[in-house]
């Protein structure tokens, strides 16, 4: 979930002296990036380079691709299935709630604008046991919003197929972190909003609903992706929340590989959980380069 | 335009200010209930701190978080400088390197971490320094890479070292000092991460804070919302605390412009 910050403002990193392209000739000076290269190719290179190398062989040590194959079937095909369902559900409620969120967040400024953006990059960070605890505080069957809901409002939160612990009990948790990651996210697109488009819109005779038409949605729509993608990729490898909250009931990757990691191995298929976490990072790979690539439309303009 | 739509922009911030408060009304609530929900007390807090393991796990996280600070300032800090001084001809790569990290989810990471690392290592907690080193890299760049771009930093460079300095102390007593705010950021936010990790702690079988608190959990269902309401607590003021450090040191910048 934290990922966001990071990759919300890259474009402030990157302006700069302009100079900033990569010379391919050798020059001394390269050499004191040398210790910084070191530890992220031992520490961050070496043990992806060494889950694909086992994920390529089966227990036998013959090259195999088998073991890819394995995750388009049974169990390991439902694993993916609820991750991608989780991740893009949480992507959709919490990308338009975050949007709206925003919308009313840019208007505002002074302190109320400073409250907003500190607690939106504090709960962005806030996940794993204490989430759960507090969800079960509030929402649980005991919980006191449980209770509120159904003493003043008359509304059964447990009716119907809401469980804490199942699917939409999780999705729920996740909009605890991914909206406020939103908000981070998309704010700075909303900034960039200019008030000139408005006038222009209206001087041209452009009325309201033409203004959202042919000028916010165009505008927005690739910020608008961009950041959803992001907490498609948040809430896909999100894992000590999801551990905290189901024990293992609901199929999802990252608790998978948990599981296979505290020895709860099938015979023969050692290195299944390898190819598992290969499988990870290969849709994190692709979601981020899609947000980088549409990142890059959005700078051009 | 903006006027007429205030009271809709007040519904959102309402709703919102519910979803997001209400949660931690009802735990700090809960965490306060006396045994079999009779009366308030604190009692659920003290139970913490007298469960088995307590300190020692309080004290496994603060050295791992500690280590992992002293690294960030030996190893990062240094580097981000270095290729803001050197004509910035490198920056674009390390920059595309310290966002890495960002790409590789952390459960795949401490798959990896398990098949690499040699024995000696996977035996020592200090593992665990390393790998949050790289998980807060991305974070600890962009902070510093914005505290740099914010000061001129060869002008400092040439003054320091006309004034005979050598480069380690123009690193320690020059630039440092005159990124203070970012860099002050940049460690605390490794310190709350790495006091706050849970998947490479667990995943690795580690005995940390975090998974302390949530064995312990298992336990006592008020106990382990006391413990809940007391890390958040923690995290939030040390977030909080990175949160308003640049808007603390800019209200500074004013006022000694001004003078």
């Amino acid at each position: 979930m934290v990922i966001a910050d990071e990759l919300a403002a890259p474009t402030r990193t990157t302006g700069g002296s302009g100079s900033s392209r990569l010379s391919i000739k050798f020059d001394r000076s390269v050499l004191g990036l040398l210790p910084i290269f070191l530890f992220l190719g031992y520490f961050l290179l070496y043990p992806i380079a060494s889950i694909i190398s086992s994920s390529i062989h089966d227990n036998k040590h013959h090259l195999t691709l088998s073991l890819y194959g394995n995750l388009f079937s049974g169990n390991y095909r439902t694993a993916f299935t609820g991750s991608f369902k989780l991740a893009f559900y949480s992507m959709i409620v919490s990308g338009i709630a975050g949007a709206i969120i925003c919308w009313a967040v840019v208007k505002t400024n002074g302190i109320v604008r400073t409250i907003t953006s500190s607690a939106a990059g504090v709960l962005a960070n806030t996940g794993g046991v204490p989430l759960a605890f507090m969800f079960i505080a509030a929402f649980g069957q005991e919980g006191l919003i449980t209770k509120l809901l159904l003493n003043v409002f008359h509304w059964d939160l447990y009716g119907g197929s809401f469980d804490l612990y199942n699917f939409w009990g999780i999705l729920l948790v996740y909009c605890f972190f991914q909206v406020p990651l939103m908000v981070i996210i998309f704010t700075p697109a909303l900034e960039n909003l200019r008030v000139e488009w408005v006038e222009a819109n209206e001087s041209l005779g452009g009325s309201k609903s033409q203004y959202f038409r042919h000028v916010l949605i165009p505008v927005l729509l690739p910020s608008f992706i961009s950041a959803c993608l992001l907490l498609f990729a948040s809430a896909f490898s999100a894992f000590a929340t999801a551990a905290a909250m189901s024990n293992g009931s609901i199929p999802l990757v990252p608790l998978f590989i948990g599981n296979l990691v505290n020895g709860n191995v099938i015979a023969g298929q050692e290195n299944q959980g390898d190819a598992m976490a290969m499988g990870m990072v290969i849709v994190s790979l692709f979601v981020i380069a899609a947000y980088l690539l549409l990142l890059r439309v959005t700078r051009k303009r | 335009m903006k006027r007429e739509l205030a009271w809709l922009d007040r519904v959102i911030f309402a709703f919102a200010a519910f979803f997001f408060i209400a949660p931690l009304i009802a735990a700090a609530e809960y965490s306060v209930r006396g045994y079999g929900n009779k009366g308030h007390t604190f009692a659920n807090y003290s139970w913490i701190i007298h469960q088995l393991g307590f300190s020692a796990a309080l004290w496994t996280s603060l050295r791992i978080s500690i280590i992992t600070i002293l690294i960030v300032l030996v190893l990062v800090v240094p580097t981000v400088v270095y290729v803001h001084l050197g004509g910035h001809r490198y920056r674009r790569l390390l920059e595309i390197v310290c966002l890495l990290p960002i790409v590789i989810p952390v459960v795949s990471l401490a798959i990896g971490a398990q098949v690499a690392m040699p024995k000696n290592l996977q035996s020592t907690s200090y593992e665990l320094c390393f790998f949050y080193v790289v998980v807060a890299l991305p974070y600890v760049y962009r902070s510093l890479d914005i505290g740099l771009q914010s000061v001129a930093l060869s002008t400092l460079v040439e003054a320091s070292q006309s004034l005979g300095a050598d480069w380690f102390k123009t690193l320690t007593m020059v630039i440092i000092p005159a990124i203070r705010s970012s860099t002050t950021g940049a460690l605390f936010i490794t310190f709350a991460l790495s006091l706050g990790e849970y998947t490479l702690a667990v995943l690795l079988h580690f005995h940390t804070f975090p998974t302390w608190a949530t064995n312990i959990s298992q336990e006592n269902i008020y106990g382990s919302i006391a413990i809940s309401v007391t890390t958040l607590g923690g995290a939030w003021i040390l977030l909080i605390f990175v949160a308003f450090l640049p808007r603390i040191k800019s209200l500074f910048a004013r006022k000694e412009r001004v003078a």
